[in-house]
């Protein structure tokens, strides 16, 4: 029993090493590699100009259009600007990463670096842990433009920290499918490609599937709405759906529900309104028509004290989103570690 | 200290591996011999923990490369034939990162990327950035990097390839200390005469197996082959065919005045063998047995191989 135990601590102990060995080293190069060269202040100046030009082009045209400046403008102007940041980093965090591995590959560093002490574990988690702590520091590097709000009023900073928040959630599981897709495809170009498509599915094409599926049942269903509304319990919204940010975007804008398309806001918000509506199923749509953001139907069931769901299905929005993008970043990690062992668990006991 | 025994590495078809036993004495520097795609640099990976035996067993100072790859990678140093470097990071930080990477960090850290750095020669470049660094100082780099654990084994594959004649000799100069050392290494080359300057053992690989190893001047001294040269006043063309008419002689080289040629057997037929040459009527000036080189015995040793 206690040599049981003390195999247990020593295997422990050695493991613990190799992870302190392959992640420390892996994070600080890593980070050091990222803020030098021209590359990392590219990206920053074209990622700040795209919110800078934006945030610009929005103000511009509100001014232009009255001579007032009304309370909803603050509003409008920060859900847009949430919106773009949230889709900026979604696809910046597997650009970011998906020449993680590869790139080892590519440069023919990767020999040297699995002939260390390092462990696999290790040396993948760094390689995450720096590409989050890069966007991390872009979104920090955003506020300075998200704070514009704040002239405006209506916005508190707990919703913006939920934004931040977000981005973060947004950047942990993206970040680590172009981890895996590094591992998987050897290649960091076509890893690059091909994180992006399956970002953009996960991000437009998980609502737009769980619309059409709603779409269909409610057809299916037809009946329902004109029986008792008190009777009316809308479908639960399916688990796919929280693989999009879109779904948690609600959550990070709570307030932004006055938006109204009258004269001073225009275009955008109408936009946006729209692509919410299209894009988040009706559950959820009917969830933001209570905090008051989107408008469309809304079935008086819904919006008084029905019974409500227990699990993860009673969370929030952002924090279904959360154990969706945890358990996508754990697959994608244990997915990265096996691609990149030159000693496959089957194989080693397929040979011992 | 390194052995394999029966080891077979196969890819796809492709039989890189074919039973190969290698055994290389403690604290020798063992040069591996082979043509390129002889299995020279696959079973370098493997006792490096790099790649998995299809077959057969490989230990490293009494560490099984499958069982205990761990322990493996404590005692061993690795450079590859083909290396990159980060080429965003300065020479210091190359070290200390690969350092951290071993497990060592701080004040030892620093100390010994010092040491090393001047070990290679390479201590005025600590704060330069390593891809501005020369091909010989990169691969004098990546083999201080190799040391920086200090390990008991070296596996250098091909570590004198793309360097100039004044980057190899630094680098043997550098090999020619590690031994001092006491470390053991394998070293991995094409240019056989320079092994022969450094090398204590040898072991020649052909299409995955072991053609021979054993101490190097045993490999030389023992060879039953031997080679000679001789010249003749005029053309020597009757030498030439009397020599390739002699059981047990072939010509290596045939020039206007001068044949070189290897021959098997005792004095006595060397004797015959020129007896013959001069009743042929050449006038030969300049009869002498030449040294046998590695690389003699190694073409020797493929050919009959290829024979086979």
């Amino acid at each position: 029993m206690s040599a049981l135990t003390g195999g247990i601590k020593t295997g422990w102990k050695e493991y613990w090493a190799g992870l302190r060995n392959g992640l420390a080293p892996m994070l600080g190069k890593e980070m050091r590699s990222r803020t030098r060269g021209w590359r990392s202040p590219a990206l920053l100046s074209v990622y700040l100009g795209l919110l800078s030009a934006g945030t610009v082009a929005f103000l511009w045209l509100n001014l232009q259009q009255v001579g007032n400046i009304y309370p909803q403008v603050g509003l409008s102007l920060y859900g847009i600007m949430v919106f773009g940041l949230v889709l900026l980093l979604a696809f910046i965090a597997p650009a970011v990463s998906a020449g993680a591995i590869s790139g080892e590959r590519e440069r023919r560093t990767y020999d040297l670096l699995l002939v260390t002490r390092a462990s696999l574990t290790g040396i993948v988690l760094g390689k995450w842990l720096a590409s989050i702590v890069y966007l991390l520091f872009l979104v920090l590097a955003a506020l300075p433009v998200l704070a514009v709000v704040f002239l405006y009023g209506g916005v508190p900073p707990a919703t913006v920290m939920m934004a931040v928040l977000l981005c973060m959630i947004t950047g942990l599981g993206y970040g680590a499918l172009g981890i895996c897709l590094s591992a998987v495809l050897r290649r960091s170009q076509a890893a690059t490609i091909v994180s992006l498509v399956l970002v953009f599915i996960l991000i437009f094409g998980t609502p737009i599937v769980a619309g059409i599926a709603a779409a269909r049942d409610n057809y299916d269903e037809r009946p329902v709405p004109y029986g008792d509304p008190d009777d009316y319990r809308p479908p639960a919204i399916p688990w796919y759906v929280f693989m999009s940010p879109l779904s948690a975007m609600t959550d990070a804008m709570p307030d932004t529900g006055n938006i109204n398309t009258g004269r001073g806001i225009p275009l955008i918000s109408s936009v946006m309104n729209e692509l919410m509506r299209q894009f988040q199923p009706r559950e959820m749509r009917e969830y933001a028509m209570k905090m008051g953001y989107s408008t469309g139907y809304v079935p008086s069931g819904a919006a008084t004290g029905e019974e409500k769901p227990g699990g993860p299905a009673a969370w929030p929005f952002w924090a279904r989103f959360a154990l969706n993008q945890a358990v996508l970043a754990l697959v994608s990690l244990v997915v990265a570690v096996l691609a990149i062992t030159p000693r496959k668990p089957w194989v080693r006991l397929k040979r011992i | 200290m390194i052995s394999t025994s029966g080891l077979i590495k196969k890819y796809g078809r492709t039989l890189a591996l074919q039973g190969l036993d290698i055994n290389v004495p403690e604290g020798a520097v063992y040069g591996f011999i082979g043509r390129n795609g002889a299995g020279k640099t696959t079973t370098l990976r493997i006792l490096a923990g790099l790649l998995i035996p299809d077959a057969g067993r490989a230990e490293v100072a009494g560490r099984d490369v499958l069982r205990d790859p761990r322990g493996v990678r404590e005692v061993v140093g690795y450079m590859p034939d083909f290396f990159g470097v980060y080429d965003d990071l300065r020479v210091g930080e190359y070290l200390l990162f690969y350092a951290a990477a071993y497990g060592i960090r701080g004040a030892t850290a620093q100390k010994l990327r010092d040491d090393l750095l001047e070990l290679v020669e390479l201590g005025h470049k600590r704060d330069a950035f390593v891809d501005t660094l020369s091909r010989g100082m990169q691969q004098r780099l990546c083999l201080a990097r190799s040391l920086i654990h200090d390990p008991k084994v070296l596996l250098l594959d091909e570590p004198a390839s793309g360097l100039d004649p004044l980057a190899r000799v630094e680098m043997r100069e550098i090999l020619r200390e590690l031994c001092r050392l006491g470390k053991t290494i394998i070293i991995s080359s094409h240019i056989l005469s320079e092994l022969a300057d450094l090398c204590t053992h040898v072991g020649m690989i052909s299409e995955g197996r072991l053609l021979r190893q054993g101490p190097l001047n045993e490999m030389l001294a023992g060879d039953r082959v031997r080679k000679f040269i001789l010249r003749s006043n005029g053309p020597a063309r009757a030498a030439v065919e009397v020599i390739e008419g002699w059981p047990g002689a072939a010509v290596l080289n045939a020039a206007d005045e001068q044949v070189e040629f290897r021959m098997s057997g005792d004095a006595a037929e060397v004797a015959g063998l020129l007896k013959g040459i001069i009743g042929a009527g050449a006038e030969v000036v300049h009869f002498a047995q030449t040294e046998q080189s590695l690389e003699d015995t190694f073409i020797q040793l493929a050919r009959e191989v290829q024979e086979q």
